[in-house]
């Protein structure tokens, strides 16, 4: 199957026993004019380690951006976060280098190669001076095993505007894993792909987890959301209304819940 | 209620028709105005057109005993709009990342649009003056005027590529700990060379007509040959060095066109 991680796997370093890989208290975004309110809005949640937590929730009940305040790009105005253990106030992104984000479309750079975007995963890891004029020997074999990995070796040296979807996804994933995260955040991965493509990329996502890292992903479908993830947490108007298990959430929401 | 509808409906298409009718109003006003700003004659414009056949008669037919000078002054006006965009295209790169709000301070990119809009405000004849005083008659003038230029375009087609480069794939990067160079080399770089490398060779075949421009103030380049017949009234040979830049203009162009459309399909 081209959608699942072959051979050797990934190696996850998986996080320390007992401490929440995220735990967020009374979380608060600044306020929104276009929403009258924070996007956060005293949100409070704890994701344990391990776990594959799906988000749901409808446009603008501040899904994304709980994510993007967990890796440092959205401020927050009062709360806590926790990642690991470690509460990190700063926007300092080593405090947070266990966390990896995967935007909706990739995020990938559309004019470098599939390989060029994967060895990216790892500037974070090199001074300025060590990429200055290209990357070490050892980082460029990691990549290419990466993407042989995700099953692109045909696509290496293809510019990644030229990739489809599901691949685009797939190369966006190699370059999470070559930051070795132990807790990955998605956003909407499955947005504009076929459903064989959606499946691919979401069996990446089980394997994953099967192998120890915590996922928390944005979903829209709740099929797929209670097929691949354990436990739902739906936010409402920048809240927390729903913390439980998947299989629950049919139940709930026939209830008349958003 | 289907009748309240059908009213509701009649009223917003007058209020759009009113809309058009007041914009219509407004620019034949402003065309009004402006015209009465011209000082326009109709009867010294119909007196005018003797002159003007006169004037384009004796422009024919062209004296191409002067063609090897034509090209001598073509070359150098070549050479001038290599270097003069080379200089601005390199100048003008530290000013456009100054200037993309995207990525540095609003105080900061507010003071680079300022210079930005400065240098743009200068027309290039002035700043051919002003180096022709500086560093005398001849090519040299020249190309630093067009150097200068060169910085008051390219660092806003620059700082536009640069604003226009997907946020996602940068927010990737800051994410995994990329320093700022990193992002600006692998991230920034690559998405804006593309379309720099055409605003480029625009402005290189944009600078060859600028050239010409500046010869008229002593800055070297064929625009320097060209003034000189029209004042000696050779205008037979001013026609000469007029069709040889035409054609270079045009092959340029051409050339220029195709390295674009080169760059915008391999990207």
């Amino acid at each position: 199957m081209q959608g699942e991680i072959r051979s050797n796997q990934v190696n996850v370093d998986l996080q320390p026993p007992g401490i929440p890989a995220i735990a967020c208290a009374n979380l608060h975004s600044p306020f929104l004019p276009s929403l009258k309110r924070p996007a956060l809005n005293g949100v409070n949640c704890v994701i344990q380690a391990g776990e594959f937590v799906t988000l749901l929730g409808l446009n603008g009940a501040g899904k994304s951006t709980l994510l993007r305040s967990l890796v440092g790009l959205v401020p927050i105005q009062k709360g806590t976060i926790s990642i690991n253990g470690l509460s990190v106030k700063s926007k300092l992104l080593r405090d947070r280098r266990d966390v990896s984000i995967l935007f909706q479309g990739g995020g990938l750079v559309p004019q470098l190669t599939a390989l060029e975007n994967v060895l990216c995963g790892c500037l974070g890891q090199r001074s300025t001076w060590q990429t200055l004029i290209g990357f070490r020997h050892s980082d460029r074999l990691r990549a290419l095993q990466l993407l042989q990995t995700m099953g692109l070796e045909a696509q290496i040296h293809q510019r990644t505007s030229q990739l489809s979807g599901g691949q685009k996804q797939r190369v966006a994933i190699a370059r999470i894993l070559m930051q070795s995260p132990k807790i990955l955040l998605v956003d909407e991965p499955t947005t504009g792909l076929d459903m064989l493509a959606a499946k691919q990329v979401m069996d990446i996502f089980a394997q994953l987890h099967r192998q120890g890292m915590t996922i928390v992903s944005v979903l829209h479908d709740l099929t797929i959301a209670t097929h691949y993830a354990q436990r739902a947490i739906v936010l409402n108007s920048g809240r927390v209304i729903y913390d439980g298990d998947c299989e629950n959430l049919p139940n709930y929401l026939s209830l008349g819940n958003p | 209620m289907k009748f309240f509808k059908f009213r509701h409906q009649g009223v917003g298409l007058n209020v759009a028709w009113l809309k058009g009718l007041l914009i219509l109003g407004g620019l034949l006003i402003l065309y009004g105005w402006a015209l009465q700003g011209l000082k326009l004659n109709l009867e010294t414009l119909n007196e005018s057109v003797p002159y003007v056949i006169d004037f384009v008669s004796r422009l024919f037919p062209p004296d191409w005993s002067v063609t090897d000078v034509a090209v001598k002054a073509l070359i150098e006006t070549i050479q001038m709009s290599l270097w003069g965009t080379t200089i601005g295209a390199v100048l003008s790169v530290p000013i456009a990342l100054l200037s993309a709000h995207n990525l540095t301070p609003g105080w900061i990119s507010w003071t680079a649009n300022l210079l930005q809009n400065m240098v743009r405000s200068i027309p290039s004849i002035v700043l051919g003056l002003f180096f022709v005083s500086a560093t005398g008659l001849g090519a040299p003038a020249g190309t630093l005027a067009l150097g200068i230029y060169t910085i008051g375009y390219l660092a806003k087609f620059y700082q536009e590529a640069i604003e226009s480069v997907d946020p996602c794939s940068i927010e990737s990067l800051q994410v995994s700990g990329a320093s700022w160079v990193q992002i600006a080399q692998y991230g920034i770089f690559s998405q804006v060379l593309p379309p720099g490398l055409g605003y480029t060779l625009y402005m290189f075949e944009y600078n060859i007509r600028a050239a010409s421009v500046l010869g008229v103030v002593g800055a070297g380049g064929i625009g320097f040959e060209l003034v000189n017949y029209i004042r000696g009234f050779e205008y037979n040979k001013a026609t000469t060095m007029m069709l040889i830049l035409l054609i270079v203009v045009t092959l340029i162009d051409g050339v220029s066109n195709q390295l674009r459309r080169r760059l915008d399909t391999t990207h």
